[in-house]
């Protein structure tokens, strides 16, 4: 018998809730290296689904200023280029959630790296929706024409942006770790199942 | 495995762009936002008399801070993913209709204990506020969600012969192959 079959749900449960704490410090502390990788991947996706449209990458702490050649015109006159920021913290928490649930359950570091590598699409997701509903939605139809963003693009680029939002930030991390950790499911229901099997 | 993620996923999205639609706001999510800052109101006045719940505003009557609840903190997009998880899941419709009920209950118990821990933190420490609301109750709504999934799967009737996890060994077996061995 291993470690891991000793586990119950309960004692998984509380040593996530331990590991939380010391999970999101680490993160907080660290996210500013975190930006520069995501930011570079979310740059990546911008180019991917509009060429040409984001210039350069700024980065301030941890937010992220996307540079755009995107024209506005804040005074009778005078045109500048568009420069929308997004915070990132609110689309990376996750990877403290996800090495939380990680140590609770004794995982491999490789597993954890190859998580936190995982999760990096989803939270460029989240950063890139965040700048197109900026684009496409807030800053109104003279901007979102110039970007080429009209009809069916506005609403796919809304509930992408709740996607990317409310749902991946928290929920990757589960699916993650219910991806890496079968065996160790498979023992904490399994033990339930031959507990609840009718006797022959 | 492959089926389960895959049918998740189309329920997710499914239900989740259903919740974005103005009819489904209208009918469902305003209403159980509304209700759910009065039943928070209703609690916290069982122990703090200075607070008053205007439509999805919970408002403290003695400073004046207020907390609106907005999308992501009424709990329904937990439970469009439990919801989802139940159902991709192999099981009897009975069980997944009873795991939605009770799973239902804990997520939206949990979240109005959040609603009143960050009527409370804002009051004493917006940084502290922040960070509850953006990313630690975040996660434990999420871990909610996961620990209610996997009690209600424990809770499934065993698995009926020819499906895709074998039955565990009976007892006689596991004997045998312990004086085998």
């Amino acid at each position: 018998m291993t470690a891991v079959t000793t586990h119950s749900l309960g004692k998984l449960a509380l040593r996530t809730l331990l590991w939380l704490p010391p999970c999101l410090a680490a993160w907080y502390f660290s996210a500013h290296y975190h930006t520069v990788v995501v930011g570079a991947l979310t740059h990546l996706l911008l180019d991917l689904m509009l060429p040409g449209i984001v210039s350069a990458l700024e980065q301030t702490g941890t937010s992220l200023e996307f540079v755009t050649t995107l024209k506005v015109y804040p005074e009778p006159g005078k045109v500048g280029l568009l420069v929308p920021e997004v915070s990132t913290l609110i689309y990376t928490y996750g990877l403290a959630f996800f090495v939380a649930l990680m140590l609770a359950a004794n995982a491999k570091w490789w597993k954890i790296l190859i998580g936190a590598i995982a999760l990096l699409p989803f939270q460029s997701w989240g950063i890139a929706f965040d700048l197109l509903v900026q684009v496409g939605i807030k800053l109104g139809p003279k901007v979102a024409i110039q970007a080429g963003l009209f009809g069916w693009h506005l609403e796919a680029i809304a509930l992408s942006y709740q996607i990317g939002n409310l749902i991946f930030p928290s929920l990757i991390p589960v699916v993650l770790w219910v991806s890496f950790n079968r065996s160790l499911i498979e023992n904490l229901l399994g033990s339930q199942l031959r507990h609840i099997r009718p006797s022959p | 495995m492959l089926r389960f993620f895959i049918l998740f996923i189309v329920i997710l999205v499914s239900l989740f762009a259903a919740e974005l639609t103005q009819s489904v706001q209208n009918a469902i999510v305003l209403p159980w936002t509304v209700a759910l800052a009065k039943i928070s109101a209703n609690l916290i006045m069982l122990f703090d008399a200075n607070v008053a719940a205007f439509g999805k505003i919970l408002q403290s009557t003695t400073n004046g801070f207020a907390v609106s609840i907005e999308a992501g903190c009424n709990g329904i997009e937990a439970a469009i993913v439990l919801i989802a998880a139940m159902l991709a899941f192999p099981a009897p419709w009975k069980h997944r209709l009873i795991g939605i009920l009770a799973g239902l209950f804990a997520v939206q118990a949990l979240n109005i204990v959040r609603v009143i821990s960050l009527f409370y933190l804002g009051q004493w420490n917006i940084e502290v506020f922040d960070w509850a609301h953006l990313y630690l109750w975040q996660a434990l709504i999420m871990l909610d969600v996961l620990i209610v999934w996997l009690v209600w799967i424990r809770m499934l009737p065993p698995a009926p012969s020819g499906s895709d996890t074998p039955p565990p060994p009976p007892a006689d077996a596991e004997r045998q192959q312990a004086t085998a061995s």
